[in-house]
């Protein structure tokens, strides 16, 4: 049982990419569920919005990577408006099965043989992120090269994107909680807790539904940009529904409705995420057997890992909706 | 049995305005602020509303009144976009306002409150009142990071918030939660948020109820305080003690049609009116007094 | 707040309170999580060892048959072919495509099993897989005699150049007509369980996988401990069970699992008056639970049931249907039409109805909702299972199998009227006709988008769908 290799990953995990990019696209659903009451379980297709902005820059269109930021954001426009149009004058379940299909058929759409010249097909898109990794190279921080102490030891490559990724979170996480203190956050938390007393007051609510619905959406669309630059490609298994519960899973465990709870569950959700992951590997790897039966294989894992995931979030749902951190009083999810 | 009457200016020249008006269903009025005409609401075959002609005198307080059931709330829903109706007409200061949206009913200046309250028990007090000023720079998003831009108006509408509640006397509990209020203190909370936004009908549905007793006195003056300060009140009540108090009007409905108009005193012996409450005696009970 | 069992009154302290009450007032919460607990630790004691650590590839071939003039066939290279790779946890290990000679060599880490995928929508037009070689095919860890496993697909004429325009529609409605009356049958239960209390199940799709997995299990892995029943016809010695047996358990375990959940969850969270969207967010994390559990434990690969796996089609006209699916699309249809009866016939089933249309009426009449409640989650879990296991006679078992279907599910409920028995009935069953004869002019990849238009377009026209109440709505 190697301690020290769980203790490294794990203390990596917690301030990883992953968590990064778990925490903006975090913040992006709380705008939309936890401060407004959206459930938009479509989260991964504004993602994939994002990093296939990224990647058609290099694929389909040819010209400079930077580009592809604005690209990202008009798909996430015109996303957040094809799935609010139809649903967000009526029940929430509604725009919930709305967004879960969307999403699929965005995966479906850039997964196609159909629109391999378009989205890369099942391959995805390589090879679009040099001027990212060159601007690095620029800050001086060269990508082969080691940095920092053990145990947080990066590459140059992976902390230039650490960088920029917590820079992104702080920056998001800054402006999300400016806009929720002000009149337009109130708004929006009136309608989650009674769009009919919000529309007595003379708002459209429905306008504010759409603004909350696409920002959050756009938030997303640079969570997925930061996850494609940190592979180096856009793959789209990746974007499934699976990602989007994931997502809401940290969200809920860290609070809703709170800006700190997106980024510290993220964080925690990885950093647990990423014990047990190794912990588990740990005690697979010399199994323990009763008789002939294997307790466990190396390769169920990560699975053992998922289903403890969707238990959290069971539990938490159970006993703790605010989250870790949240407001019982302040949570409104169907005004309890 | 409350009898102290403000034959006020304003209250003496409200109940004038009703002078030579029709004591009849769908009577016409010298000035009227609302008039609806053939407003149908049907669900499933059972017809909820069926109003022929309905008018409200501007500047006065009419009280809606009828037996559970006689489609009141659905008429408020109606005229104020909350619902649709199969069929039917209705104006508002001259405006059309077939089709146009509860939130856009509520901009022009016709704003309801809810028989079940809705005060919004996740926002403080004031917060639930600086919700309810209108055209705030604030609540636009791209306006919502630079508070520069709205920190000026906030203070205005903190300020007249303030003012609001205390003449609700709820200010000491501005920074409570709206949860943590009694049922009265929300239904003034929803009053005092409604005004927050200038209107020009209020249209009350069934203030009183839930509110305990000590308590309905000052709702009566409040209401009072509405039509002096110039605005038109329409609400729907059970209390008859207070309808006969407060309003200059009473329109009363059963099964979905009006069925008599008057002072509160022609109606009190309306024959008609009573026929329609016998069959639950829901507003007699109270006229034998609490 | 009261007093907090010694951890205080801080952060802690407040969590700890509120496990501690939350456990306490509901027994039956603690005996789910327990039961989900044992199981899955059970569920991890029972797998085999297995082997480690070396070289390996799959070289994987794709051959035209090509008759030649003097009537020997000859074997054509195809390239241009994607195939997939995938382990038996369901990540996939590499995609590639066939080169010039129509080949694609593709390493594997270890010997073990493995699922080769091929892309059908990359043949060269004009070109199916012989029946022979499935697009799916499963390599197993023993089959790796030395250290590349050879595979080989071969193609032959498309039975689609030879058919008519006409025979392909009729053949594609013929398969949306299956397709779709499963889908009715999945769905009836996810739209009475939304009408009755509300709640928009997301772990539906894993209710339909637990039936086919219910029933692979008796009919495929077997339960050695059942063996001493090989007595009774359709059962054998090693505990594996005629499909005749495995289905109808599968279905009354998939009943008794919509029971379990309504008892232990739903049940309990409804009564602390528990809201839609906690109730919503934790069919979340129960479909999560439920997908990963399956996948571990069924692992990534689809699998056959033992009988009527392979059989040979009818020609009826201008439609192929095997035996197999010809039958399940009767007894489903049978299965349909006798609910559909006892809905509008039966006390219970009248009961049913009002209270999936009218809550507030129906307890107002006198209608025990919990009892009516009760009886939809175990309906509902009875014939998703039965949708599981009639489409894995089709399609094979698979962890996902369940899940994939998930939004075709939802696309029939809306259109048909969320709430509405009958109209999940309408819905599912013309969404299956419509996902199958949109490949005619779709590529077989996005079959299911215009699902999701129409799922679009009935939003935006009539929310409340084709039989569903409109107060519903908005």
């Amino acid at each position: 049982m190697d301690w020290n290799l769980i203790f490294e990953n794990t203390l990596k995990g917690f301030i990883g990419i992953n968590a990064v990019y778990f925490a903006i696209a975090a913040l992006g659903l709380n705008v939309q569920f936890g401060y407004t009451g959206l459930l938009n379980f479509g989260q991964a297709g504004f993602m994939a919005c994002g990093a296939y902005g990224l990647g058609m820059t290099a694929h389909y269109f040819d010209i400079s990577f930077w580009w592809g930021i604005p690209i990202g954001i008009v798909f996430s426009v015109l996303l957040g408006l094809l799935m609010g149009i139809p649903t967000l004058r009526l029940r929430a379940d509604y725009l919930a099965i709305v967004t879960i299909a969307s999403a699929e058929i965005i995966r479906l759409v850039v997964r196609s043989v159909k629109f391999k010249t378009y989205f890369g097909g099942s391959d995805g898109i390589n090879g679009f992120s040099d001027s990212f990794r060159s601007l690095g190279n620029d800050f001086g921080i060269e990508e082969a090269d080691e940095y920092g102490f053990w145990p947080f030891k990066f590459t140059g490559r992976e902390l230039w994107t650490l960088i920029i990724g917590w820079l992104l979170v702080a920056l998001f996480g800054f402006v999300v909680y400016k806009l929720m203190k002000s009149p337009w956050g109130r708004v929006l938390k009136a309608i989650r807790e009674d769009e009919d007393a919000v529309k007595s007051l003379g708002k459209n609510v429905y306008s504010y539904k759409m603004q909350s619905l696409i920002l959050g959406g756009v938030i997303g669309t640079v969570s997925g940009m930061i996850f494609a630059l940190d592979r180096g490609s856009v793959q789209p298994d990746n974007y499934s529904r699976d990602l989007t519960f994931y997502i809401l899973t940290a969200l809920v465990l860290g609070g809703v409705a709170k800006v700190s709870g997106s980024i510290v569950g993220s964080m925690m959700f990885w950093g647990l995420f990423t014990f047990m992951d190794n912990f588990l590997r740990q005690v697979a790897k010399d199994p323990v057997s009763i008789g002939n039966f294997t307790i466990m294989k190396s390769t169920q894992v990560g699975q053992l890992n998922f289903i403890l995931i969707g238990i959290t979030l069971i539990l938490l749902m159970v006993f703790r909706p605010q989250g870790v951190f949240g407001n019982r009083k302040e949570m409104a999810f169907d005004g309890h | 049995m409350d009898t102290e009457r403000t034959y006020g200016e304003v209250a003496t020249r409200a109940r004038d305005s009703f002078q030579g008006v029709e004591r009849l269903p769908g009577a016409r009025k010298h000035d009227p602020i609302l008039t609806a005409d053939n407003i149908r609401r049907e669900f499933g075959g059972i017809v909820a509303v069926n109003v022929d002609h309905f008018e409200v005198q501007k500047g006065s307080i009419t009280a809606l009144i009828g037996p559970n059931g006689a489609g009141k709330t659905t008429f408020f829903n109606l005229l104020t976009g909350f619902d649709q109706p199969n069929s039917g007409d209705w104006n508002f200061n001259g405006k059309a306002m077939n089709g146009v949206a509860s939130h856009r009913t509520a901009a022009l200046g016709m704003v309801r409150t809810f028989q079940l309250t809705k005060s919004l028990t996740k926002l403080s007090v004031i917060e639930n009142m600086r919700l309810g000023a209108t055209d705030q720079k604030g609540e636009k998003w791209w306006n919502g990071l630079f508070a520069a831009v709205w920190k000026g108006q906030e203070a205005e509408i903190t300020e007249r918030a303030d003012e609001l509640l205390a003449r609700f006397k709820m200010d000491h509990m501005r920074d409570e939660y709206a949860g943590s209020l009694s049922g009265g203190q929300r239904k003034l909370l929803e009053m005092a948020r409604a005004l927050m936004t200038n209107p020009t009908l209020v249209m009350l549905d069934e203030p009183m109820a839930g509110v305990n007793p000590a308590l309905k006195q000052s709702l009566n003056q409040h209401i009072r305080g509405l039509r002096d300060d110039g605005m038109t009140v329409l609400f729907v009540e059970h209390d008859m003690d207070m309808v006969h108090d407060v309003s200059d009007w009473v329109i009363v409905m059963a099964e979905g049609r009006i069925i008599a108009e008057g002072t509160p005193d022609d109606i009190s012996s309306n024959p008609a009116v009573i026929d329609a409450y016998l069959g639950t005696r829901q507003g007699q009970s109270l006229l034998e007094g609490e | 707040m009261a007093v907090q069992d010694g951890f205080g009154t801080g952060f802690l302290g407040r969590v700890v309170f509120q496990v501690k009450s939350s456990l306490r007032s509901s027994p039956l919460i603690r005996l789910f999580i327990l039961a989900a607990a044992i199981f899955s630790v059970l569920g991890f004691a029972l797998s085999p060892a297995q082997a480690e650590d070396s070289e390996y590839a799959l070289r994987i071939q794709v051959k035209d048959q090509v008759r030649t003039s003097d009537g020997k066939t000859d074997n054509q290279p195809v390239p241009g072919v994607e195939v997939t790779v995938t382990d038996s946890s369901g990540l996939v290990v590499e995609t590639g495509t066939t080169d010039a000679e129509g080949v694609l060599i593709i390493s594997v880490p270890t010997r073990a099993d493995y699922t080769v995928s091929l892309n059908e929508a990359t043949l060269p037009s004009g070109e199916k897989l012989d029946s022979r070689t499935p697009a799916i095919q499963n390599v197993l860890t023993d089959s790796f005699v030395t250290k590349t496993k050879v595979i080989t697909y071969f193609t032959g004429e498309s039975q689609n150049v030879s058919q008519s325009g006409f025979e392909r529609v009729a053949q594609r409605f013929s398969d949306g007509i299956r397709l779709g009356l499963i889908l009715a049958m999945c769905s009836v239960g996810l739209s009475l369980i939304f009408g009755t209390t509300g709640l928009t199940n997301f772990a539906h799709g894993e209710m339909v996988t637990f039936g086919g997995i219910m029933a692979f299990v008796f009919n495929v892995t077997g339960l050695t401990f059942l063996g001493f029943l090989g007595f009774i016809p359709g059962i054998r010695d090693d505990g594996t069970f005629h499909i005749f047996w495995a289905a109808p358990i599968g279905i009354i375990l998939g009943g008794g699992f919509g029971w379990a959940l309504n008892k232990g969850i739903f049940g309990p969270l409804r009564r602390r008056g528990v809201g839609l969207v906690t109730q919503m967010v934790l069919t979340v994390g129960l479909s999560i639970a439920l997908r990963n559990f399956f996948l571990s434990r069924f692992e990534g690969r689809t699998r056959p049931f033992a009988d009527f796996s392979l059989q040979k089609a009818w020609d009826l006209g201008p439609i192929n249907i095997t035996p197999r699916d010809f039958t399940v699309s009767i007894l489903c249809l049978i299965i349909l039409v006798v609910t559909a009866l006892g809905l509008r016939f039966t006390r219970l089933g009248k009961a049913t109805r009002a209270v999936s249309d009218n809550p507030d009426l129906a307890s107002a009449t006198g209608i025990d909702s919990e009892k009516v409640i009760r009886l939809v989650w175990i309906l509902g879990g009875c014939l998703a299972a039965a949708g599981g296991i009639f489409r894995g006679l089709d399609e094979q078992v698979s962890f996902d199998m369940g899940g994939r279907l998930l939004f075709l599910l939802f696309a029939g409920i809306t259109l048909g009227g969320l709430g509405s028995a009958f109209g999940a009935l309408v819905g599912g069953f013309v969404i299956g006709i419509l996902v199958e004869v949109s490949s005619l002019v779709v590529p077989t990849e996005l079959k299911t988008a215009p699902a999701l238009v129409i799922l679009i377009l009935v939003l935006l026209l009539r929310p409340q769908g084709i039989l569903g109440r409109a107060q519903r709505v908005g």
